[in-house]
């Protein structure tokens, strides 16, 4: 959890706000906003009840606070336009409609701060919260500065935070100065700079800078979970004297961060449904909105050859649980359910070691845990950090099973020393280890040799790299070295592109457009923030340093695209051969095939196109292989050749697209469809149509497909319906 | 489904928007049916020695052991996937409801098991004549006459035809020791080859297994070439080639073959193809992707209707209902976003642009030493890529070439990632694995190639902030490094072959034990368990040592911080001084209580005004279990206090 928050945020509304600035073309108010509607909908996007806000309008025309209504002076146009509390987006809404210049300039800053702060105190009372103030003004309208002392008391007292963002403030260390700054506006800014460094905890900044940081993602911190905490042994303790014991606690070092979920709704039937209204979580309900979620409901059915379709729905209550072997289904009795589930007891123990250099990463198959000695235990921490520095030194990982608590399934971890020398924290990294069953064996030639059908090693081919091309991606591979392409605040060359700084692009693209729909739901959708796709390119500066040796690798690789119609089939093949080189076709001689029977469609189907000589050969296979296919789903028993007949459809489609005669699967699937519909292949058989047919993406041949097809796109999704 | 099982499976009901991950080739099904030829010589059984490894199977009863095997470890990992064996050559006839010796359309062949996903029955027959040589059909009776090749292959044609007629991946697994099984017999041979063309052109694989013995070498020339046909796509050199199966080496003939069959366990899928993989701009070529690294985990349960008179899996179906529990068609659906208790909506179009990142690609920034990959960067599984000359010609060279150099140099190519349209962008460092005869590979078991290595975005990564402070090596750390030395690995690297996973393999254990109506066993043996009695043997000495070491020091260390703290509180004592009232014990310290402090505070009965927190802190501090209320907190406390102080 979180700590709780309670921030106000004091906006100038003064009439000078409407104004554009310095070569901008939005008005100061909506640069500020930018700002401030960012932190804002940051809070409402967390939908948490302990972060709280209200907003103060500076400047505003009417006059609203509770020391004005105490008859106190100096607290004019200043008006409270949200009290402290849980934000909501219907709030939201209400606040961006009075987020308006106004007409005046009355208001005097140090009174908004000073409103802010006692609405902080009345709220938060005595209780532990982030207290903060946040003041985005342009410091046009006079400020009183002789109670600033006093008002830094107070925030220092309360123990709040001030932050004053100022529009075209200057500010040295960023590298902003206003020209022609007006007199009163330069000595509102030391003003307030002033009262900034009398408070224990202030930040004084201008607004350019702040909008600049808004591209920056924030990354959700999350409370370190401990997954462990328990004994990690060598040897046996229950068994053997000797084993060897200590208490660590282990944690999580990375856990992929989601990207915001979608949910799936639907667009409220009736208006103003609110009474239904759907509760998302304990902290929040549902608004009076334009959607509602959408739930799943699952019915089940078996097989029954006697129900209509061949199937019938059964009820959820009449369902045992079971786990398929095979295509048998075993059904368990709630008693024997948890006899497949192996038995564990917790614990953390090591197999062995192996020395850094027979382990490759790409081994790892998931996310990093950490492991530290259990707090205040003298003999875990010394025994642990022996352990880390004997591994360390001797360049060995250790390999430990890892039950995480009784019952759940062992898994073989990696242990990874890091004796604090890079950073200060000595500790243990583990990583989860593939089993046996994990490992598929897939073959793949060789890379460095070329091996002939005879078994001949050949070390100079086409597919091997010559001399010249080795050292030309020698060269590049150097030349494109981040190691210290960099430069640090030192001038020191640094790693380019270190974790630290690669943001998620998707969950930070997804967040920003959210918050941004959220704040203004009619504006378009702005392009991803530079940030976040700068490492989608190698650095221009880099590629400009390396031109030569990219240059030299370029000639050195002589590589070829394959034209587009080559890589299709084009119109005639190769006639196939088995490795011998024997030609089947001769062997067929006279006998060669010309009609297509039922049990071996395919290939006759494909043999006849590939020696087919004339069209009228093409139209004859074609004719054939469709009364196969249509007797297929004629005789089919419910759908037990469906998938065979969807296969030779298959099959014909594709073959005729390579023949470029789409026309004659088009004429034929027109046919098909219209049949299936009419029930004329013996009753009902849409599910070929729906399932194999449409879902099979065997619908007719559109022009992407074939060039000289003249069915578009749309003429086929419309007919696959 | 072979690629079952998803690793980032969420249960929650509301699916959030999942990456594209496996879904894109869950239809492409394997079928296996596997062709034995049933002949004296495969019958033959081996002359008996006192050899360890010598062979003690006969042909036949090697390649039927290998084929329940295949069986068993098909219905773990590939639940959807087909299989099927075919004899051949054999006396008995049988294609599936015709029996008898000379009605069958394809003599001198039995389908013994029928192409589909293995039953229980199926296991338990095929489980029957290879364990206990049950065979009361008497299949296992070879033929007078040999059995036609082409109709052997014929037969083959209609199973795969009829049983799995739009399988992604068909292939024919012939098991035999006959490299010339019709002689000189031209016409026999050249109507095998018409066979062999006709499966090759309906799709699918022949994979020879052929069986060598007593010298004899089997010359594929013979016949097999003929039958055998390679994919034009695939380039000289593939390691494709027929691997004759032989006893020797130390390796009998059933573990030879067991070895080249696992090898086509599963069939090649690529996870992606034709990805551009961009080294610099302009120097692009194409690659394909694949998963060689995939966590199995058992299949889910499912639900079962015992209604009938067999058990039926019940097939579940979804439909989305709205808050008014009206059926709600696909087409009213539509995507949205919890914000601040509303959703927040986009249209499709906006939905699209906000996924597009960049399009699919493998495009490198740059490259660092391998060193600066940090140890704990990773978060999923590595994907294997290898170059392919469909797109652009030279794809290979220059793949081979940067493998080299990667291997040379010991660096990792630093790169942006797009494995499909609108799959989410990651980044990945590219890694080399060496090849698998090469003595130095990290990997024998895993082909040579490049890794994509996905890396950790700084959203991943978990701020720890334990504080655990660095300490020196001493002398604790080199007794350590004996116990270390002294507990390696066999051939001191970690080789996943063999370590199966214990909870998958009880699993289906059980499982086949129940479905098969057998016992179900007792216990597992558990390769991940440490050899316990070993480590005494060789290290007990060791850390007998190493612990009364520590000991000695443990207990030097909790004197002097013992010391600080005492004197740390005198400080603080101070000031707390002005306090009426018995101070309570120290709060921001709570794990820190001495044990004096402690004594004292249970004296003054103030362990009562220590909040949960501090008790869990101390408790935990002591090793004592700290859950409870509070006052079995305060309890466990006192009853420790009263006995260790």
């Amino acid at each position: 959890m979180a700590d709780k928050e309670a921030t106000v945020y004091i906006v100038d509304l003064g009439e000078s706000m409407a104004d554009c600035h310095n070569g901008r073309d939005e008005s100061d108010l909506d640069f500020g906003m930018r700002y401030v509607w960012d932190k804002i909908s940051t809070t409402v996007a967390a939908s948490r009840k302990t972060w709280t806000l209200g907003v103060v309008g500076l400047n505003t025309e009417e006059t609203n606070n509770a020391q004005d209504s105490e008859g106190l002076e100096g607290y004019e146009h200043i008006s409270v336009l949200q009290d402290i509390g849980p934000m909501t987006m219907t709030q939201l809404r209400e606040l961006r409609s009075s987020i308006q210049t106004s007409h005046t300039y009355g208001g005097d800053a140090i009174s908004g701060i000073v409103v802010a702060l006692s609405m902080i105190e009345l709220f938060t009372k005595k209780l532990k919260y982030n207290r903060r103030i946040i003041l985005v003004t342009n410091g046009e309208s006079p400020i009183d500065d002789e109670s600033s002392e006093d008002v830094a008391k107070r925030l220092n007292d309360s123990n709040i935070e001030l932050i004053v963002i100022g529009v075209d403030f200057d500010d040295a260390d960023y590298g902003f100065k206003e020209e022609d700054k007006s007199r009163g506006k330069a000595k509102n800014e030391e003003t307030l700079r002033k009262l900034v460094e009398q408070c224990n905890n202030g930040l004084f900044g201008t607004m350019q800078q702040a909008v600049e940081e808004l591209a920056v993602p924030r990354i959700k911190p999350v409370r370190p979970f401990k997954a462990y905490d328990g004994a990690l042994t060598l040897g046996d303790p229950e068994k053997y004297k000797s084993a060897l014991s200590i208490h660590v606690e282990r944690y999580f070092k990375t856990k992929r961060a989601p990207a915001p979920p979608a949910s799936t709704v639907v667009v409220n039937s009736e208006p103003g449904g609110a009474s239904q209204s759907e509760t998302l979580n304990e902290d929040t309900e549902m608004g009076d909105a334009e959607f509602s979620g959408v739930k799943h409901m699952r019915t089940y059915r078996v097989n029954d050859p006697d129900a209509p379709g061949g199937k019938r729905d059964v009820e959820f209550e009449d369902l045992a649980k079971g786990y398929q072997y095979g295509r048998t289904v075993v059904p368990f009795s709630e008693s024997d359910f948890s006899i497949t589930k192996l038995e564990t007891k917790k614990s953390f123990t090591i197999l062995g070691f192996i020395p850094f250099s027979s382990y490759n990463p790409f081994l790892n198959l998931g996310e990093t845990g950490i492991i530290v000695a259990q707090k205040h235990n003298e003999e875990a921490e010394l025994g642990l950090s022996a352990f880390i520095h004997a591994l360390h030194e001797l360049e060995s990982y250790a390999v430990a099973r890892y039950v995480q608590k009784d019952g759940t399934q062992p898994q073989l971890v990696l242990l990874k020393p890091n004796p604090a020398i890079e950073d200060d924290f000595e500790c243990l990294y583990d990583v989860p280890l593939p089993f046996a069953e994990d490992l598929r064996s897939y073959q793949f030639p060789p890379l460095d040799k070329v091996l002939t059908v005879t078994g001949n090693i050949i070390k100079e081919h086409r597919l091997l790299p010559s001399e010249d091309l080795k050292q030309a991606m020698s060269d590049f591979v150097d030349a494109m070295d981040l190691s210290g392409f960099n430069v640090d605040e030192d001038g020191k060359p640094t790693e380019y592109a270190p974790i630290d700084e690669t943001y998620n692009p998707t969950i930070h693209r997804m967040n920003q457009a959210i918050r941004a729909r959220a704040v203004d739901p009619d504006a378009p959708i702005r392009p991803p923030a530079e940030i976040l796709l700068r490492f989608s390119n190698p650095p221009e500066k880099l590629i400009e340093k390396a031109k030569p040796e990219i240059e030299a690798l370029i000639d050195a690789a002589e590589i070829k695209k394959v034209p587009a119609k080559a890589q299709g089939r084009g119109s005639r093949k190769e006639p196939v051969k088995p490795l011998s080189g024997l030609d089947i076709d001769s062997l067929l001689g006279e006998s060669k095939r010309t009609t297509i029977s039922l049990d071996n469609a395919v290939p006759e189907f494909k043999q006849i196109l590939a020696t087919a000589a004339d069209d009228a050969t093409i139209e004859s296979a074609a004719k054939q292989m469709g009364q196969i296919v249509r007797k297929l789903i004629q005789d089919s028993f419910a759908d037990l050749f469906y998938a065979r007949a969807a296969e030779n459809l298959r099959v014909m489609r594709e073959e005729l697209i390579s023949l470029e005669v789409p026309g004659l699967y088009n004429k034929f699937l027109t046919g098909l469809k219209k049949s299936i519909l009419s029930g004329e292949l013996d009753g009902d058989r849409r599910e070929m149509w729906l399932k194999h047919i449409v879902g099979g993406h065997l619908g007719l041949i559109t022009q992407d497909e074939s060039e000289v097809s003249e069915v578009t796109d749309e003429e086929a999704k419309a007919f696959a319906t | 489904m072979a690629w079952g099982g998803d690793d980032d499976r969420r249960l929650d009901a509301d699916e959030g928007e999942e990456e594209l991950d496996e879904a894109d080739y869950k239809t492409q099904k394997d079928a296996v049916l596997f062709a034995i030829d049933v002949s004296s010589s495969m019958l033959q059984q081996p002359p008996a020695t006192d050899k360890k490894k010598a062979d003690k199977d006969s042909a036949i009863a090697a390649a039927l052991k290998c084929a329940y095997q295949f069986m068993q470890q098909r219905i773990i990992a590939q639940p959807k996937d087909m299989m099927g064996i075919l004899l051949f050559g054999t006396e008995k006839s049988k294609f599936r409801d015709e029996v008898g010796g000379r009605s069958s359309g394809y003599p001198h062949c039995y389908l013994f098991t029928d192409l589909d996903v293995p039953a229980a029955e199926d296991v338990k027959s095929l489980k029957a004549l290879v364990e206990e040589g049950e065979d009361p059909d008497e299949v296992l009776v070879p033929a007078k006459e040999p059995a036609s090749m082409a109709n052997v292959l014929f037969c083959a044609n209609q199973v795969f035809t009829t049983n799995a007629a739009n399988f992604g991946s068909r292939r024919l697994f012939i098991i035999t020791d006959n490299d010339a099984p019709h002689g000189k017999d031209k016409a026999a041979k050249s109507a095998a080859a018409v066979r062999a063309k006709d499966l090759y052109d309906l799709g699918v694989v022949i994979e020879l297994f052929p069986l060598s013995y007593e010298g004899k070498a089997f010359d594929v020339s013979k016949f097999y070439d003929d039958i055998i046909y390679r994919d034009p796509a695939t380039e000289a050199g593939s390691s494709d080639e027929v691997k004759t199966s032989k006893s020797g080496d130390g390796l009998s003939l059933l573990n030879s073959l067991i070895s080249n069959i696992n090898s086509k366990q599963t069939p090649k899928r690529a996870y992606f193809s034709n990805l551009h993989f961009e080294l610099a701009p302009n120097v692009t070529i194409s690659v394909k992707g694949y998963m060689p690294l995939h966590r199995q985990q058992p299949a889910r349960t499912c639900y079962v209707w015992l209604g009938g008179e067999q058990a039926q899996l019940a097939q579940s179906e979804t439909i989305k209902v709205d808050s008014a529990t009206r059926t709600v068609d696909k087409s009213e659906v539509k995507k949205a976003y919890k914000f601040g208790g509303e959703y927040i909506h986009f249209k499709p179009e906006e939905a699209a642009s906000l996924k597009n990142l960049g399009g699919k690609v493998l495009r490198v920034i740059g490259f660092k030493p391998r060193s600066l990959l940090p140890t704990w960067a990773s978060v999923k599984k590595s994907i294997f890529i290898f170059p392919s000359e469909e797109q652009f010609v030279g794809s290979t060279r220059v793949f081979s070439a940067l493998w080299q150099k990667l291997l040379d140099s010991d660096k990792v190519g630093i790169a942006w990632f797009v494995a499909r349209e609108n799959a989410n962008p990651i980044m990945v460092a590219i890694i080399p694995s060496r090849a698998m005869d090469d003595e130095t590979s990290e990997t024998p078991y895993l082909p040579a190639g490049l890794w994509l290595y996905p890396l950790p975005f700084a959203d991943d990564v978990r701020n720890v902030d334990l504080s655990a402070p660095p300490r020196p090596a001493d002398e604790l750390t080199d007794k350590m490094r004996e116990i270390v030395q002294n507990l390696q690995l066999p051939k001191a690297m970690y080789n996943p072959l063999k370590y199966p996973n214990p909870s998958l393999q009880w699993h289906y254990k059980v499982l086949q034990a129940m479905a098969l109506d057998e016992d179900v066993p007792d216990a597992l043996d558990d390769a991940t368990i440490p050899k316990y009695k070993q480590i005494d043997k060789r290290v007990g000495g060791y850390l007998a040592e190493w612990k009364e070491a520590l000991t000695e020091k443990a207990g030097g260390l909790m004197k002097s911080r013992a010391m600080k703290r005492e004197a740390e509180d005198e400080d603080v004592s101070r000031p707390l001084a002005k306090r009426t009232k018995p101070a309570a014990p120290k709060k921001a310290a709570g794990g820190h209580m001495s044990n004096a402090q402690l004594k004292a505070a249970l004296e003054q009965e103030t362990l009562k005004k220590m909040t949960v927190a501090e008790l869990k802190d101390v408790l935990a501090s002591k090793g004592v279990s700290a859950v409870g209320k509070k006052a079995e907190l305060v309890e466990k406390l006192e009853q420790w206090i009263e006995e260790n102080v």
